[in-house]
């Protein structure tokens, strides 16, 4: 039997998807739909008690926890090393994008931390940031500053300690996109900006940073998105404390679950998790297009 | 392009400058000054890890001293020597077992995916395209506990299994190698389709060969991603001998949480070889994250 070349090309189609899309219905579909459902039980990996449905229990404890709100309020402060990281990393993009000497080491240099184990990476600040011998209080206290932050030590700081560190560690990630994206745009227009007179500032301002816009727009995307699932870096160092200070969202996910063994309460909280995820794409997928230059 | 010469005042471009330095000579100095800035931050962006070095060099009483000595007055070894006596070496050949396994896999079930979606017409096929796209927004947070029972039922729960055989399916390598072959002129497998080649041929023979540099770049993006994965090695393995490198760290450092030049000589051992595979691919690796962003 000879089949039609399109019944042939449909099926030469398939054969090629399959096996990687059979790994990811296996290891991302059905995990999702099971824990679409294990959101609405009791499950508890330490019990023996028989599971039971109890639908929006879960949702009514989560919105009641505590724990909960400091998560929340500690993400936040978490997702504020995204914005700092790309207003950095725009400036050194365009310093960089300059004529100068060793540009490739310089690039290397900037992206190093980005390939590095985050965890390892994590270990040497934690001691750098030690507050009483800590290298970085040492330098603060011999500037004049007599009473540096306690850092990670301390309830009030120990959030904005680990943005410090994740603003160094994507820093040069994002400073590559941008590098990428600033070789895109046509130098002539550079060229007739110059002849036009006008300043570098200006041309930084009217011209640079509309064109790379759509690169902030995604940067901010995929940094919020990274940030709000992160949690390893955060549990080698402190697991959450001290407190409850570094606990944020995809912590607390990891805790209830593999500290506690509450499965069904923990699936819910992932999928609050989630809509929150979902409620910044939305708003910046909105917001995109007022103030995203595009031709 | 240093040229120093001095020029007139009116230069090439035609603008009369007000200054005594001509038009190259400013371009000169600005370079330099740049250079200058650029190179002194690069520099705070790198201290961490030379203080890391240094660190795991010395003795314990030399740790915090202020100002910091780069270069320790007695280098010791001893650090080093223990961090690899606690099993850093198992860890090691795990790391490296599980990492080369996912990548060969996810590399070459991506390239298959990216063929059929990029190279293929067939019905459904943006359908299902758009269906691995809105796949991508799971967080792992959601897939951890399902993973969990799933792999407690399969009976690979603790086992190196439990990394691999999701490593080998990644949706993220499909969308960086479809976006490579869509840029591969249809003219060349056309041609090749018309001496009667199929898919399987074109595939191995003409697109492979020419997608190297993005097989390449994906490879080594894939690798550096699963040696510093922690957070799966966390929630699914526990016994001691299958750790991988980032769980030996934490465990390490937990064992010896006042050990401080320990602490730095095991985090050299995490680290150093992402920085000679960084060294090496550095090319590649720029190359390869740089289009992701741009095209993304």
């Amino acid at each position: 039997m000879k089949m039609s070349w399109s019944k042939r090309q449909k099926l030469a189609g398939y054969l090629f998807i399959a096996p990687n899309m059979i790994g990811i219905v296996i290891f991302f579909l059905i995990p999702a739909i099971i824990s679409f459902v294990v959101m609405f039980t009791d499950l508890d990996f330490l019990s023996k008690a028989p599971v039971n449905f109890v639908w929006f229990d879960n949702f009514v404890r989560v919105f009641g926890d505590e724990t909960f709100y400091t998560a929340l309020k500690n993400t936040f402060i978490f997702l504020l090393a995204v914005p700092v990281s790309i207003a950095i990393a725009v400036i050194l993009a365009i310093l960089l994008n300059n004529k100068i000497y060793f540009k490739p080491v310089l690039r290397a240099m900037y992206f190093m931390p980005y390939i590095t184990s985050s965890v390892a990476i994590a270990f040497v600040w934690s001691l750098l940031l030690q507050p009483s011998t800590g290298p970085i209080n040492g330098f603060l206290r011999s500037i004049g500053i007599s009473d540096p932050p306690r850092w990670l030590a301390s309830t009030e700081t120990s959030m904005y300690g680990i943005d410090i560190i994740m603003v160094w560690y994507t820093l040069g990630f994002n400073m590559i996109i941008y590098l990428a994206a600033l070789q895109e745009i046509p130098t002539d227009l550079l060229e007739a900006a110059r002849i036009d007179g006008a300043r570098s500032w200006q041309t930084v301002r009217r011209i640079i940073l509309p064109l790379i816009s759509p690169t902030t727009f995604f940067l901010l995307i995929t940094g919020l998105m990274g940030a709000i699932k992160t949690f390893g870096l955060i549990q080698a160092i402190t697991q959450g404390g001290p407190g409850d200070s570094t606990v944020v969202l995809s912590l607390f996910v990891y805790r209830t679950a593999f500290s506690y063994y509450e499965l069904g309460y923990a699936s819910a909280i992932a999928w609050v998790l989630f809509m929150i995820v979902l409620v910044i794409t939305a708003i910046q997928w909105f917001g995109q297009k007022k103030w995203v230059y595009s031709n | 392009m240093n040229q120093i010469a001095p020029g007139p005042a009116q230069t090439a471009t035609g603008r009369v400058t007000t200054t005594f330095l001509s038009y190259q000579q400013r371009r000169f100095i600005s370079k330099l000054v740049l250079t200058f800035i650029l190179t002194f931050l690069a520099i705070i962006m790198v201290l961490p890890f030379v203080w890391m070095i240094s660190t795991s060099f010395k003795t314990g009483n030399e740790v915090f001293n202020y100002p910091v000595e780069w270069l320790p007055a007695h280098p010791v070894f001893d650090n080093h020597i223990k961090v690899w006596a606690e099993g850093f070496l198992t860890y090691y050949l795990n790391s490296l077992k599980i990492s080369i396994i996912c990548m060969t896999g996810s590399t070459f079930f991506g390239a298959l995916a990216a063929y059929g979606f990029s190279r293929i017409e067939f019905k459904g096929r943006d359908q299902i395209f758009f269906l691995y796209l809105a796949m991508l927004m799971i967080p792992p947070q959601i897939l951890f506990v399902p993973r969990f029972i799933m792999f407690n039922w399969a009976g690979i729960y603790n086992t190196h299994w439990a990394l691999i055989l999701p490593g080998q399916f990644t949706i993220f390598g499909v969308f960086l190698l479809r976006q490579f072959f869509k840029g591969i002129p249809r003219e060349i497998s056309e041609s090749a389709a018309v001496d009667g080649a199929g898919h399987l041929r074109i595939f191995f023979q003409i697109i492979l060969p020419l997608a190297k540099p993005a097989l390449v770049t994906f490879a080594i993006l894939d690798f550096t991603w699963n040696w510093n994965d922690y957070e799966n090695a966390l929630v699914f393995l526990v016994n001691r001998d299958l750790y991988t490198v980032p769980l030996g760290l934490t465990n390490f450092i937990g064992e010896h949480n006042v050990d401080y030049n320990g602490m730095m000589a095991a985090a050299v051992a995490a680290i150093i070889p992402m920085v000679i595979v960084f060294l090496i691919g550095q090319k590649f690796i720029i190359q390869g994250v740089a289009n992701t962003g741009v095209k993304g």
